[in-house]
This record gives C-alpha cells, structure tokens and sequence, in this order.
C-alpha cells in the first residue's frame, strides 16, 4: 500500500513535536502546521490524504477550518481532535463531513487505526472517480 | 417490496373449527382410546394453528412497518428536495448579504463616525452577521438534509463507534449528573458507512442527554437481531407525547425551546438511516422514557440498493 499523507493541524507544539516523532516511522508521509489558514495554504499546494484537525484553535477554529476544506478538496478526510469533548462541535463537524471524532488523550495507535479507515474512505472514493 | 406482503386473510375461524372438529369427528368414531389419541391430535392441531396465527400476526405487523416505513421514505425524498431547492436559493441573497456587512464594516473603519454612533453601527453589523450566519447553518443542514452523495460502506467495529460516540456525550453529560449505561451485544462487524452512523447515533445520544436533564440516565444498547444491526438508546425523560408521535421525524418539528433546535435533527438521522438501508423507530419504553432504535442491515448490498432509490 501506498504512503498515507497525513496533514495534521494543531495550535500546540509540544503536541506537534511528540506526534510527528511517533508518526513518522509508521509509514506516514506527516507534514504539521500550526493553524487553519496554514493548513488551507498547505493542501493548496500539495497532496493529502487524511487530515488530523485540532477543534479549539485560536482565529480559525477546527470547525471553520474543516468547512473550507471539504468545499475545497471534498474528497479529502477529516479527522477531529477534541480535547474537551464538545457534543455541539461534533454535531456540527459530522454534519459537515468530518470522517471521525478522537477525544485527547488518545493512543497512537488507537489514531493510527482512524487514519488508514479514512485513508480506505479516501481509496474507496478515488476508485469511484477513475 | 410487494412481494413481501403476506396474506392476511386467512379465515380465523379455521381455528377454531379445526381443532374441534377432530375430537367430534373420532368420539362419533367410536372406542375411548381412539379418543384420546383424537384429544392429543387435536391439541397438537390447536398448537400448530396458533403458532400459524401468530406467525401470521407478526408478518402482517411486519407488512404495515414496511409501508409505513416506505411512505415515510419517500416523504423524506420528496422533502429533501424541496429543502435543497429552498436552501440554495436562500444561499445566495445570504451571501450577498454577507460580503455587504463586510463591507459596510470596512466602509465604518475608514469613516470617522462620532464614537457612539459607530460603537452603535457596529453592534447592528455584529448583529446581522450572527443571524446571517445563524441562516447559513439552517441551510447548511438542509442541504445537508438532502445530500445526494454516494455511501460509502466500510468494515466497522459498531460496538466501538458507538462507544466513541457515548464517551463525546458521557463527557458533557457527567457534569449534569447524567449516566450513560452501556449494554453491547455480540454484534458481528457491520458493512456501513462509518461518519453517517456516527452522526445517527450522536443526534439520537444529545437528544437523549437533552431530554433526561439533570441526574437522568441514558441507556445504549446494541444487538443482531435476526440479521439486523440494531442500536437502541432509551432515556429516563418524559417520554413522547402520543399526539407528537406522528410528527417526530417530519423536519422542522421540534419540541425544544426556540433557538435550541432547528427540528432537522431526527428528520436528517432518518433520512440517513433510509440511505444506510435501515430505518430508526421511536417509542415510549416501559419506564415512560423515550426510546429510538436504529436498524441497519449487516452487509453493504442494502446501502447500494438505498443509494439507487
């Protein structure tokens, strides 16, 4: 199978940093950025499978955020990361298409296991378009 | 469908008649032993009736869910598309009344308006666009509502995406005192598409923890029943009203206060249900609390043949 590329957006480094460090040797492609306008930036520019979007952020939050992306490139995941468990924000990302919800803390590989189902999602939905 | 519906009339009095005929019919017959023989034939006979009658209940009690369920889906079809229709042309007046107050806004920053007058205009401008945006959801949810896009089954845990789902609730629930009971069953990993259910199952799980209030409990289960996927959460609220019953699923209703909800929640889950080949029910359980049950087939073959419909 392919490298799954992951974008993962999230204001807190330190949670950046640690991330990347467990990511990389899994056979993801993981670039990070720091906030939503950089993160449109980012999938403007290049190919992404599955995207790792942090809900509280300050400016653009993750549900602003997860709307222009599925507008822009709606074929793409979205997993959200809560850390507080907002029942109105998942409602509000469900119906905007987000792919799944994961509560911090969370495992690495309890994530890892979210994002190849979305990366199935995003295979599924390309082979439809072909 | 219409293969499905059986024949539901046969003659009840068959069942009577049957059964007794038999002991008439061997006492006429002659010795007391061939009697008996004729009670314990009849007894047989009056348990293999019964047991037909009731089959024949249920599957005529199947029959009438599966028109009701029909009628209903069509009636979500059809009002999705006049939700679509008005969604979209609501879309663009909002958005041009959207880019005005941005730039009313710019227009108020470059102007030198006596500061009370401006904090003033502000606060108008600040107003519209919360209203605007306000709009913009409702016609989102519409458009939602009526989204034709193609499912996409998946191999999913169920168990473990309702849990998922149960701990975002049990998180906000916990500090009103809400219990969220938990009752898995063995269910077998089902072909659905997993961000569809998981907003089913959301939907239903807030307006559970809506309805309880303050020290209530939310009960979830899950079980295979007879091939069937089937999700049930059953709350300690007040229940349905009888006369709410019929109207629960249609869009827009809703017995929340204003400004609570948009009443497209249920309307939405069932219409997502439909697509998932399945259905959702209401009722009122036995403790008087309301309780919704999910079905969905276990293999994808179902949300194909939604998907065409």
């Amino acid at each position: 199978m392919e490298t799954t590329r992951v974008l993962i957006v999230d204001d807190e480094k330190d949670f950046l940093d640690l991330f990347m460090k467990r990511m990389v040797r899994r056979n993801l492609d993981v670039h990070a950025v720091t906030s939503g306008p950089e993160a449109l930036e980012y999938l403007a520019a290049n190919e992404v499978d599955v995207v790792v979007l942090d809900v509280k952020m300050p400016g653009m939050d993750g549900i602003e955020t997860l709307r222009e992306i599925k507008k822009r490139h709606p074929h793409l995941e979205v997993i959200m990361l809560t850390g507080h468990g907002s029942v109105d924000s998942g409602l509000k990302g469900m119906s905007l298409g987000a792919y799944d919800y994961v509560m911090k803390p969370f495992t690495i590989d309890d994530l890892l296991e979210r994002i190849q189902k979305a990366r199935e999602r995003v295979d599924i939905n390309r082979g439809k378009a072909r | 469908m219409q293969g499905d519906q059986p024949n539901t009339h046969v003659p009840t009095w068959l069942a009577w008649v049957l059964p007794l005929a038999v002991p008439i019919a061997a006492v006429l017959a002659g010795p007391w032993t061939a009697t008996v023989a004729a009670l314990a034939a009849s007894a047989a006979a009056f348990s293999v009736v019964f047991a037909l009658g009731r089959a024949l209940e249920r599957a005529r009690d199947r029959a009438v869910s599966i028109q009701d369920q029909l009628i209903q889906s069509q009636k979500m079809a059809s009002i999705g598309q006049l939700a679509s229709g008005i969604a979209h042309e609501v879309n663009t007046p909002l958005m041009v009344i959207g880019q005005d107050v941005e730039l009313l806004e710019m227009v108020l920053a470059a102007g030198n308006m006596p500061e009370k007058m401006h904090a003033e205009a502000e606060s108008c401008l600040e107003g519209i666009r919360r209203q605007v945006d306000r709009c913009g959801e409702i016609t989102h949810k519409l458009l939602g509502f009526a989204r034709k896009s193609d499912t996409v089954a998946q191999r999913i845990d169920a168990n473990a995406l309702v849990e998922d789902m149960v701990m975002l609730v049990e998180r906000e629930a916990k500090r009103q005192g809400i219990v969220m009971q938990r009752e898995y069953g063995q269910v077998p990993e089902v072909d659905t598409d997993p961000p569809l259910l998981r907003q089913i199952i959301l939907n239903l799980l807030n307006n559970a923890a809506q309805a309880v209030g303050r020290d209530g409990v939310v009960r979830v289960s899950t079980r295979n029943a007879s091939g069937r996927l089937e999700i049930a959460v059953q709350d300690t609220g007040p229940g349905i009203e009888p006369e709410v019953m019929d109207r629960l699923f249609d869009p827009f209703f809703t017995t929340k206060p204003p400004g609570q909800g948009t009443g497209l929640g249920l309307s939405t889950s069932l219409y997502i249900a439909n697509r998932l080949g399945g259905t959702i029910t209401a009722a009122n359980a036995p403790n008087g609390g309301a309780l919704f049950t999910v079905r969905l087939p276990l293999d994808a073959a179902a949300p194909a043949a939604a998907k065409a419909a």
